[in-house]
């Protein structure tokens, strides 16, 4: 049994061989087939249904899924708990009324797990017990009710795995454990892995995508008394852990086609610093590079929390398991992160427990709600500022051009603004819950259940809105490339330029090659241009952050496209930079594509010289390597050096991937050799040959050099 | 992050002595600055043909018999397609851009002196010592083709030494290389007897120099390294031939000179099988 590697390197064996069994049976589609098999429960025909409020009705979705939902034990598996119905992939709840779905699901968090270890889901029944008792008779009854009754499906449920379990052969440990997690509070490692993995599955049963967070933080202590007590030693902890991790690709079934079928926002985290400042590194965190290296899944995507100080141990590790290529890890700069956090208003000690929300957006976990709403700058200066290149005022100078572009953005974040604003200052804020219960998350999410308020409707200690701009290098180098030809160099007049990127540049080869090919663009490491990008950034953070505090929500500025510039690329006209109609343009903070030409160093010098703690939920940079420059133990130290300097500059989060765009045609050739080989598309990873054309050939575009 | 260890800036030195028939660098041969033409990028829009001063540029192509680098071509072209390769810099302007990189560089990464035959100049050793000065690793890529006081200058201010020997046969290097093999050997032995770290890097032609004995001699080179930092076996590569077009020559790429990975593994675990 092998685990394909986008370069061909051969993994390492530490694990059993029915555990690598089970993770190469789980990359084969055998669970996420059988997840298909039974899409959703079934609403229809229920006396009265009509009658029920929404979150009645929610509570009564949650209760079917609970009591009918298939329950699958796998074989040989160490850890129980699945979620087996096929709408949930699709991000709603599985149900269905008239065949069709109702509620919809909840992603881009990451929910408290550590209440669950420590006090148990009982903890969290006496708090919601509490809370129904205080807002009984009030308005806020019906969420409470919802609670408790969530709790009870989540109690029938584990009911259910029990009564299997116990009628099972071999999986004593497995009924063993879930008899104390998690109701009870975990008291060893094992149980602790079977806990947080036992609400998550519950959690996804009911349609919802939440992060995990940081896994060591979370695991650490538990496994270091085990280990301590000899209950455990550390192969068996690291069998018991893999099982986690193959489990997260239970949802693998060839069929979610498009962006891939292992994006679901349950990212996850090790390294970094807890409250105080102190390193949190502990064994937990080998054992996820241990497991990543062996099995090579794109589930959980990780990312790595890096710093000024981090051990080079570590840092060897995650350099050495990088290479393997397959982008399933990624890395935070937390010193840059945390001062984006402080600045943005969070105290020292919370900023450092930050983790993502399940994709690179970063939260505080288990008390944030989170959303952020993506938008395309460069279609702002095609359309608004430039009137579609053909309404272009004629501006005097660059910055004359520059300020009315910025008077554009700003509408549009007003906009985006007064959109998401309204759910706080509805006269009937009640309006949101009845459209989209969500009782399952908010019950691991602080302090929904104590409030009485649901997720979206202000339950969390932080809610946070945050304007996120796609686009980035594009627009940057649209207006650097004007400034020069129109401004600078007066090559051509604006209202000449502007006929001309109206005909597609058309008849216009020689000036097109020209912008082209004699500037330097965003990511080459030259100060003229950076500058452009930077000085971007700043602003619109600033327009962002003006609205703070005027509802509800925080509204910290983001960057990103993850996979939107495919989508982008067929509502943009040509761009001054020399680009055509049509051609998809830059991801997230990088680059244009071939637009770089001086290597990653410049392309990361270029990312840092914005400031960055500007832009409190992310900025993402994506990397490709070439595979020979990592080769090698100098090709080792060079990666090593790479990420100290990304850390250095001040980056914020940047994911690298090594991969060989030949291996990748051929995979894209042979599909059937390569159903392990794992890419990294965005914010997540994706196995390669369930991309479907348009996304393989933007990665295998993006591997090219 | 091909030259040497960890993150490096390579500074090519153009100008060499040799002039290896599988030279993958054509374009840093000559010591002089050179036009680029690269003939895929062309888009015939004739901006050449009006800046040239001299009517280098026409219908009939590129006419490198008159051109006199003058670079109001490469200035002219809107694709790239004619460059200017090669300039004149200080050592100041040289570790300006090094540092640029700094941040990457780690204990590991630093500066690698490549060409060409960056020892052919003397100026090498000005930004050696200035390299040093500053705190940066020097790495220097080297056929060894260089007078004694350059090279006992070089050695004490080079952290590593790239050493390529192209062949150990006296006959088939200078064929090939157009030099003899002894004064290569005889800088070697310099650099070795001062102490200079040293890794060996060398060519490998299917049919010019894939046999047993050559593996013996390039062994029996490794072991009387007293600082030795290792072996590289590197397979010839024909995308060499296709920069040869590049500074006007013909396309001197041979397939029939790339080693299989057969080759390249059978000559690796001779050698290792004889340090």
């Amino acid at each position: 049994m092998e685990f394909s590697t986008p370069r061909g390197m051969k993994r390492p064996v530490r694990l059993s061989e029915e555990t690598r069994r089970f993770a190469a049976d789980s990359l084969d589609r055998k669970y996420g087939l059988d997840t298909l098999k039974t899409k959703a429960v079934v609403l229809d025909g229920i006396e009265e249904f009509s009658d029920l409020s929404d979150i009645e009705q929610y509570d009564l979705a949650i209760r079917m899924i609970a009591e009918t939902a298939p329950v699958r034990i796998c074989e040989g598996e160490k850890i129980s708990g699945a979620a087996t119905l096929g709408f949930a992939i699709e991000h709603v709840v599985p149900a269905t009324l008239n065949g069709d779905w109702i509620f919809p699901s909840i992603s881009h968090l990451t929910v408290d797990f550590e209440t669950v270890l420590k006090r148990g889901i009982n903890g969290i029944e006496q708090d919601a017990k509490e809370a129904f008792e205080k807002y009984r008779g009030t308005e806020k009854e019906p969420f409470a009710k919802s609670c408790l009754s969530c709790l009870e499906s989540f109690r029938l449920w584990h009911k259910r795995y029990l009564g299997a379990l116990d009628a099972a052969d071999g999986y004593k440990s497995n009924a063993e454990n879930l008899r104390q997690v998690p109701f009870k509070p975990a008291g060893s490692f094992y149980e602790a892995v079977q806990s947080i993995w036992f609400t998550f599955a519950f959690l996804r049963l009911c349609g919802n995508w939440p992060g995990i967070g940081r896994i060591d933080v979370l695991l650490g202590d538990y496994l270091k008394r085990d280990l301590a007590s000899g209950a455990l030693t550390l192969d068996e902890a690291r069998e018991i852990l893999a099982h986690f991790f193959i489990k997260g690709c239970e949802w693998v079934n060839g069929q979610y086609i498009g962006s891939g079928d292992a994006q679901h926002y349950q990212n996850i985290l090790i390294s970094g610093v807890d409250e105080e400042g102190r390193d949190v590194t502990n064994e937990v965190s080998y054992l996820v590079l241990d497991i990543f290296e062996e099995l090579g899944i794109s589930d959980f995507p990780t990312t790595v929390r890096l710093n000024e100080n981090t051990d080079e141990k570590l840092l060897r590790r995650v350099a050495e398991v990088m290479r393997y290529g397959g982008g399933i890890l990624a890395v935070y700069n937390e010193d840059t992160v945390v001062s984006a956090f402080v600045k943005a208003g969070y105290e020292l000690c919370e900023a450092r427990r930050f983790a993502n929300d399940g994709c690179w957006e970063v939260q505080i976990p288990g008390k944030t709600y989170f959303t952020y709403i993506p938008f395309d700058s460069l279609q702002i200066l095609q359309k608004k500022t430039l009137g579609e290149y053909e309404a272009a005022p004629d501006f005097d100078s660059f910055d004359e051009l520059y300020e009315a572009y910025l008077s554009d953005l700003g509408e549009r974040i007003e906009e985006i603004y007064l959109t998401e604003a309204k759910r706080f200052e509805e006269q009937d804020p009640f309006k949101w819950k009845r459209a989209h219960p969500c009782t399952v998350v908010s019950l691991f999410e602080n302090d929904c259940v104590k409030r009485g308020l649901s997720y979206i409707e202000g339950g969390p200690v932080y809610n946070v809105t945050s304007p996120h701009i796609g686009g980035l290098a594009d627009t940057v180098n649209s207006l650097f490339a004007i400034k020069k030809l129109v401004y600078d160099e007066k090559k051509v007049p604006l209202s000449d330029l502007m006929k001309i990127l109206k005909n597609n540049w058309e008849g216009e080869e020689a000036l097109r090659q020209y912008a082209l090919n004699r500037y330097d663009y965003y990511g080459n490491d030259c100060d003229e241009v950076d500058s452009v990008a930077a000085r971007l950034l700043s602003d619109f953070a600033d327009i962002c952050t003006s609205f703070n505090g005027k509802c509800g929500y925080s509204f910290p500025a983001g960057v990103s496209t993850f996979g939107r510039q495919l989508e982008w690329s067929h509502g943009r006209l040509a761009s001054p930079h020399g680009r055509r109609v049509g051609e998809v343009l830059a991801a997230n903070c990088s680059p244009t594509p071939d637009t770089e030409y001086e290597g990653a160093t410049a392309v990361i010098r270029s990312y840092c010289k914005a400031d960055l703690t500007k832009l409190a939920t992310g900025a993402a940079l994506d990397i490709r390597l070439l595979p020979s420059s990592v080769d090698g133990d100098n090709g080792l130290e060079a990666l090593i050096s790479l990420l100290r300097g990304f850390v250095a500059l001040g980056g914020f989060f940047m994911q690298p991937d090594i991969a060989d765009a030949s291996v990748l045609r051929e995979a894209q050739l042979h599909p059937e050799n390569y159903r392990t080989l794992s890419v990294r598309v965005s914010g997540w990873n994706a196995r390669f040959v369930t991309l479907d054309r348009e996304w393989q050939d933007m990665v295998i575009k993006q591997n090219e050099h | 992050m091909h030259d040497g260890p960890g993150v490096r800036t390579t500074v090519f030195l153009k100008g060499c002595p040799l002039h290896c028939e599988w030279c993958h660098n054509p374009e840093t041969q000559s010591p002089d600055p050179e036009i680029l033409f690269y003939k895929n990028k062309c888009i015939g829009c004739g901006n050449c043909v009006n800046a040239c001063p001299v009517g280098a540029h026409g219908a009939d192509g590129f006419d490198r018999k008159r051109c006199v680098i003058c670079a109001s071509c490469a200035e002219a072209c809107p694709t790239g397609a004619l460059e200017l390769c090669g300039a004149d810099m200080t050592v100041g302007e040289i570790l300006k851009t090094a540092e640029r990189d700094r941040a990457f560089y780690g204990d590991a990464g630093g500066v690698t002196l490549s060409g060409g035959e960056p020892l052919a100049q003397k100026n090498a050793v000005a930004l050696l010592e200035a390299c040093r000065d500053v705190g940066l690793s020097t790495v220097v890529d080297t056929c060894g083709y260089a007078d004694r006081e350059t090279l006992l200058s070089a050695v004490p201010l080079t952290d590593l030494f790239l050493w390529d020997v192209k062949d150990t046969d006296e006959d088939r290097h200078e064929k090939y290389t157009g030099a003899p093999l002894e004064p290569m050997i005889e800088s070697l032995n310099i650099a070795n007897e001062a102490g200079a770290r040293i890794r060996l890097r060398c060519i490998l032609i299917n049919g010019v120099n894939t046999d047993e004995e050559h593996y013996g001699r390039l062994a029996n080179i490794a072991r009387n390294i007293k600082n030795f930092d290792g072996i590289d076996l590197i397979p010839y590569h024909a995308y060499a031939g296709t920069k040869a077009t590049f500074v006007g020559r013909n396309d001197s790429g041979r397939a029939d000179w790339i080693p299989t990975a057969e080759q390249v593994a059978r000559a690796n675990r001779i050698i290792r099988g004889l340090l």
